[in-house]
């Protein structure tokens, strides 16, 4: 392009146009404003420093490394432990548990307890229910009844190894299939389950025969439950499945095997262990903010 | 060059030579080292293929879009690695045809879900997911109870295997019988699934119904699988643990 | 549109339509059941449908052999049209969606209107369905004007129009159904992408061999990006989809990369159909637009020069920052990231050409809402570049990546620049084609506009807010080195912004609504056709 044309002038700018007209678009010969070659360099020295300092260039079957000599999953891992580090102090006295010496602790009140209602969150809440009141189904931690036991160190069993798991240490408990029973006995072993439930049974009902013949192994006399095989307790108000009439004939008619998975693979001991105490001490609490 | 330019928009033909030349430097430049350097390439050693049945379970999880909402990718972040567990590796998805990193987490990360829940929370998630969780903004997905087509599985797998991934001749073959085997561990099939598959892959009535083969039984087997078909993923929490 | 073919063109369109339905009727027996099959009813029923309208009218009286000193532009007028039929549909979807996170149980339990099937028929139908639509027929537009000529013949510009729009249709109803690939903006099938492609070199070689008619002896900025736009994604098309089928009669496939190479290449893509199809083409409507509109002459040629082959060399390179973190190999990351930062010069400078454009004709600004749509379309460009070279730093993407601050760039980029855009070039582009000084209704253009403004904000602050709070709460740890939200909290802490964003999405396609009303009602009461001429006749091939 010649630099002595005699182009249009436009008026509003001052500048020379390009002389090109495109149905009626023209274009102005403007310089390139110095900021926009500022901003190129700028950026520029910004990538060589980068590409300088990390990794950034593939060279054949490898890359340069970067004089900073950093990678990702170190780095995160570095910062992982570095929190781990943090959380010692106070997750510590998790990792070989004197459950007893804790109750008092307030390392738990204000430490521990907010870590562990979010680990409980994340992990139980989607079947135990965010204060773990349960749902159709998963069975209740926040009261005073328990398949297995109330103690945290049981607890902390059931979260390791978990119930019914493919997990060497699991523990089990399976609920048979009565559907081999008759019909008859099974509508009244499921009138009596329903009537069990509210307190209301009659001690000397027929179907209590049929119940001592065939339940009551696991959940004792008069489904009063307590023996810490995994079958629970009939005659409370606390339920899995439920205790209405229907609920228990498909109960009694399939039987029932839940599953509680087992998290030693996912939380670490002490994760575990601070888990397990939570648990035992949510019917303690709910009954605290109940009064 | 300014006047290099203004010879070259007048040719249309060096206009378009131009742009592809720009337009592919980069390209070739970051895709093509990915096919080559060692690191990138390696595969896991025990890294398994999925099996029928989870690969069927994966092609729901794309014909429902779950992926819009759910990543599986834990990126190597300390608050990621906390929350989901060990940071994905590149080895994992070595055989994943799409991968399914996924870009937008409406739902959790599910890279490392498999084994976290029962099969019957799935399967109840899956059907009415604020039954289970009363916050959940999940779609219900009460449809996936209808039976698994098997149909597509054999030309899935052989289709796979021209692909690189390592489906033998006898998997191939019996691909919908061994889909089958997996939801049903009473059956005769499960010997020969065994053998082909090893030890590793679950074989469970996944929805609670061994009677019936449905897509929830793929799904949930699939979900199931997330995260365990290598190992490699331990090794990153032992690293974390001593 | 029959009126404007000759008889020969007719009869070539005749045998196309009937090879169409031919095609789709062995796909259809092919496939003898599921989605492949419906996919081959539908074009057995277009091809049958255009047979019928063409054969119907065949011997009717033929244009006049002034035709071809004139442009033509009954293609502009039908792609016009897709584009608000289009822009209707899928923005609805999209507040449908934005609803569903609010109220999951919105939708009746079918599969087909489950949140994760409609989703991608939102974004298809958008990007490709609005967004496509809009560029074919501006391209058309545009090319004719800058070149001074004629399109090269009159049957290729049907092809092109027709076979994209049923891509289109074939890939949502594909969605619905359940058919995807799941890659994100590529999720239609191999046999709608293998389309695709026959369909986009048709539209490359019209373009090309229109161009070579200029009768101006540069080639206008315009078109430089409309190349750009066709040229580079079909590249990224091609390399994206390649898949092998399960079974020539299925249409399931699966695509031949896997794990990280496929992951690098899907965002090599999805970065670059932002980049080539949600940039460079609109890039090319607005340096035709804004100074027809504004009457100014583009501000500056050698930054425009600048601007275009920084954007066509950088962009190509910053599909890795959709992968920061992830098992993508760090220098990857490395240059994804330098790189986009380096792309911020050439992208403002884009933003910048346009504003300083406007310089003298401000005073229109304020008066035409038409203009208006385009000086914010050029802002928001400004706004989400910007945004997008900073979101595409390492350590601020640790927080931003698969959160909504993503969703409110997107669609900051969407609707402030991309619909901005679109609706400024629709409200020039409209009268002129219908031989009129101005729509309809100016009214409603100004209602449009605040509408649409005002649609935008909300959505985009909307989901700056969701997002950086789930960002921050995803890593917020307590002082005893404990992360202090379950992931449920995070979902739960976003329900007001999710309806906020479905009421700033209603008020945009309130919008559009009323665009799609007006453009209606402009082209009920044409006079005839654009005033405009080609400047010499060319001789028929
Ligand atoms: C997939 C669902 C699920 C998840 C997740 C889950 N559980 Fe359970 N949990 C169960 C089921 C089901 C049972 C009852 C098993 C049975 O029916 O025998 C149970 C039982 C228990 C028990 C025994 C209750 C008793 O009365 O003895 C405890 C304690 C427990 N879970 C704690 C936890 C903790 C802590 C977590 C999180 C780390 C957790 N659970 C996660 C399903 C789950
Ligand atoms: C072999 C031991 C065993 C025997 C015998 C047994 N149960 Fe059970 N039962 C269980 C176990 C274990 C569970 C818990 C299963 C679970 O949670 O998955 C259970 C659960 C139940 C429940 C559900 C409780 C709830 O909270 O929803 C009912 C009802 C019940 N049993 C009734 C009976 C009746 C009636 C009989 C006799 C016909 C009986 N059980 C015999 C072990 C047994
Ligand atoms: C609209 C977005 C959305 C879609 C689509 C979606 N999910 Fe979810 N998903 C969620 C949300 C939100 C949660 C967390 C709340 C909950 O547990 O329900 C979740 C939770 C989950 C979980 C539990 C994860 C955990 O760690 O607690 C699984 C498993 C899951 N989804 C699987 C799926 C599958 C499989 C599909 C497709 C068939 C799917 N999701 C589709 C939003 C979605
Ligand atoms: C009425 C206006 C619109 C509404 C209400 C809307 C709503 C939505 C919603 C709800 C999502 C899903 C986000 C998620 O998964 O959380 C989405 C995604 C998307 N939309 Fe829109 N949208 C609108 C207009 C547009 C327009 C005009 C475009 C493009 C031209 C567009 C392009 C996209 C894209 C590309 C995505 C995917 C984003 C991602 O994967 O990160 N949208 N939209
Ligand atoms: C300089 C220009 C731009 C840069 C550097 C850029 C960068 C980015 C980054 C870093 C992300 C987030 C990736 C992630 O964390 O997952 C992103 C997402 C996105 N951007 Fe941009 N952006 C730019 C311009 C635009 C424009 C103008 C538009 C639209 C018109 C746009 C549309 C999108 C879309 C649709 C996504 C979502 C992709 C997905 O995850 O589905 N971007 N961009
Ligand atoms: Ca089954
Ligand atoms: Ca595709
Ligand atoms: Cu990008």
């Amino acid at each position: 392009m010649s630099k002595h044309s005699h182009r249009e002038i436009d008026p509003v700018t001052g500048h020379e146009t390009t002389g090109h007209d495109w149905n009626g678009i023209k274009e102005l010969n403007t310089p390139l404003p110095k900021i926009v070659i500022w901003a190129l360099i700028l950026t520029f020295v910004y990538s060589v420093i980068a590409w300088i300092l990390l990794p950034a260039w593939p060279i054949g079957r490898d890359y340069t490394r970067g004089l900073l000599g950093l990678d990702q999953s170190d780095i995160a891992l570095e910062d992982y432990r570095a929190l781990a580090t943090k959380r010692q102090d106070w997750l510590q006295p998790f990792e070989n548990v004197d459950f007893s010496a804790l109750q008092a602790d307030d390392v738990w009140q204000n430490n521990a307890l907010p870590a562990a209602q979010r680990l409980f969150e994340d992990n139980c809440a989607v079947c135990h229910g965010m204060q773990g009141r349960g749902i159709q189904g998963f069975p209740v931690l926040s009261d005073e009844t328990w398949l297995w036991s109330g103690t945290p160190e049981e607890i902390a069993q059931t979260i390791r190894y978990g119930i019914n798991t493919d997990s060497a240490d699991t523990r089990y408990a399976e609920m048979p299939s009565f559907n081999w029973m008759e019909r008859p006995d099974r509508v009244a072993l499921a009138e009596y389950v329903v009537l069990l439930g509210d307190g209301s049974v009659k001690p000397n009902a027929a179907a209590a025969t049929l119940f001592s013949e065939n339940c009551a192994a696991c959940h004792g006399e008069a489904g009063i439950g307590g023996l810490e095989n995994g079958a629970p307790a009939l005659n409370d108000s606390s339920v899995i499945y439920g205790q209405d009439f229907s609920t228990v004939m498909q109960t009694l008619w399939s039987g029932r095997q839940g599953v509680m998975p087992a998290w030693t693979d996912r939380l670490t001991q002490a994760e575990i262990n601070l888990l397990a105490f939570y648990v035992s001490r949510l019917g303690a609490d709910e009954k605290q903010v109940a009064q | 060059m300014l006047k290099l330019h203004y010879n070259l928009e007048r040719v249309s033909m060096g206009l378009v030579a131009a742009i592809i030349i720009a337009a592919s430097v980069g390209g070739i430049v970051e895709i093509a080292p990915l096919f080559t350097i060692d690191e990138t390439v390696e595969v896991p050693d025990d890294l398994r293929p999925h099996t029928p049945l989870e690969l069927a379970g994966r092609e729901i999880f794309i014909r429902e879009g779950c992926y819009a909402c759910h990543s599986q990718m834990v990126r190597s972040l300390a608050d990621e690695i906390d929350r989901y567990g060990p940071y994905s590796q590149a080895g994992e998805s070595a055989y994943d045809h799409p991968m399914l990193w996924g870009s937008k987490r409406t739902g959790p990360d599910l890279a490392r879900i498999g084994g976290k829940y029962s099969d019957e929370w799935h399967v109840r998630h899956l059907i009415d997911p604020r039954s289970v969780v009363p916050a959940s903004i999940m779609p219900a997905y009460p449809w996936l109870l209808k039976s698994l087509d098997t149909d597509l599985l054999t030309d899935s797998l052989a289709t796979l295997s021209e692909l690189g991934v390592p489906y033998s001749d006898e998997m191939i073959t019996s691909a919908a019988s061994d889909a089958l085997a997996q939801s049903r561990p009473d059956s005769n099939e499960t010997d020969g699934f065994r053998a082909r598959y090893e030890e590793r892959p679950a074989i469970r009535a996944f929805d609670g119904d061994p009677a019936r083969l449905t897509e929830m039984d793929a799904l949930v087997a699939y979900l199931q699988a997330l995260g365990t078909l290598t190992v490699v993923s331990e090794t990153v929490v032992v690293e974390v643990d001593e | 549109m029959i009126a404007t073919l000759t008889v020969s063109e007719r009869q070539a369109g005749l045998l196309l339509s009937i090879i169409l339905a031919a095609l789709g009727l062995a796909m259809a027996a092919a496939a003898r059941q599921g989605v492949m099959s419906v996919h081959g009813f539908l074009a057995l029923g277009l091809g049958v449908g255009l047979a019928f309208m063409l054969g119907g009218a065949i011997y009717d009286p033929e244009p006049d052999e002034d035709r071809l000193r004139s442009y033509y532009d009954a293609p502009t007028q039908f792609g016009i049209v897709m584009t608000l039929i289009w822009a209707v549909i899928a923005m609805a979807v999209g507040v449908w969606v934005a609803a569903l996170l609010y109220w999951p149980e919105a939708t009746p339990l079918w599969p087909e209107t489950s949140f994760g099937r409609l989703r991608p028929v939102h974004t298809t139908g958008i990007i490709f369905g609005f967004g496509g639509n809009a560029l074919i027929a501006t391209s058309f537009h545009v090319l004719q004007r800058t070149s001074r000529a004629r399109l090269a013949d009159s049957i290729s510009p049907w092809v092109v129009l027709l076979g994209y729009n049923l891509f289109c249709v074939w890939a949502v109803t594909g969605y619905l159904m359940g058919s995807t690939q799941s890659k994100e903006y590529a999720e239609a099938e191999w046999y709608a992408d293998l389309w695709l492609v026959v369909v986009w070199v048709t539209y490359f070689v019209l373009y090309l061999r229109t161009l070579a008619r200029r009768n101006e002896p540069h080639i206008y900025v315009a078109n430089w990006y409309y190349l750009a736009f066709i040229l580079v994604v079909a590249m990224l098309h091609i390399v994206n989809n390649l898949a092998l089928p399960v079974r020539w009669s299925s249409a399931e496939s699966f695509p031949i990369w896997s794990g990280v190479q496929d992951a690098m290449i899907q965002w090599w893509y999805g970065h670059n159909a932002v980049a080539f199809f949600l940039t460079a083409g609109f890039l090319g409507m607005l340096y035709y637009f804004l100074p027809i509109r504004s009457g100014r002459p583009i501000w500056s040629y050698r930054l425009s020069i600048i601007s275009f082959w920084g954007i066509t060399f950088f962009y190509i390179w910053v599909g890795s920052h959709h992968l920061h973190y992830t098992a993508l190999p760090y220098w990857a990351q490395t240059l994804g990231m330098t790189f986009s930062v380096m792309l911020l010069v050439p992208s403002w400078a884009s933003a910048g050409n346009a504003i300083a454009t406007l310089n003298g004709a401000w005073h229109k600004v304020r008066d035409d809402a038409t203009l208006r749509f385009m000086f914010v379309a050029a802002v928001f460009y400004g706004l989400s570049t910007f945004e997008g070279s900073f979101l595409a730093i390492r350590p601020v993407n640790s927080l931003s990546h698969y959160t909504d601050w993503t969703v409110g760039h997107v669609h900051s980029g969407t609707l402030g620049w991309v619909a901005m855009i679109v609706f400024g070039a629709i409200y020039t582009l409209v009268p002129q084609i219908s031989g009129r000084d101005a729509m309809v209704s100016s009214r409603a253009i100004e209602w449009h506009f605040w509408l649409a403004v005002s649609g935008t904000l909300v959505y985009v602050v909307a989901m700056w807010n969701a997002g950086i709070t789930q960002g921050l709460m995803w890593r917020a740890y307590d002082e005893n080195g404990a992360l202090s939200y379950s992931f449920l909290q995070s979902v739960q802490a976003m329900a007001p912004y999710y309806l906020l964003r479905t009421i700033g999405g209603g008020l945009f396609l309130a919008g559009a609504v009323i665009c799609a009303w007006n453009c209606w009602a402009t082209l009920r009461l044409a006079h005839g056709s654009a005033k405009d001429r080609p400047l010499l006749p060319q001789p028929a091939e």
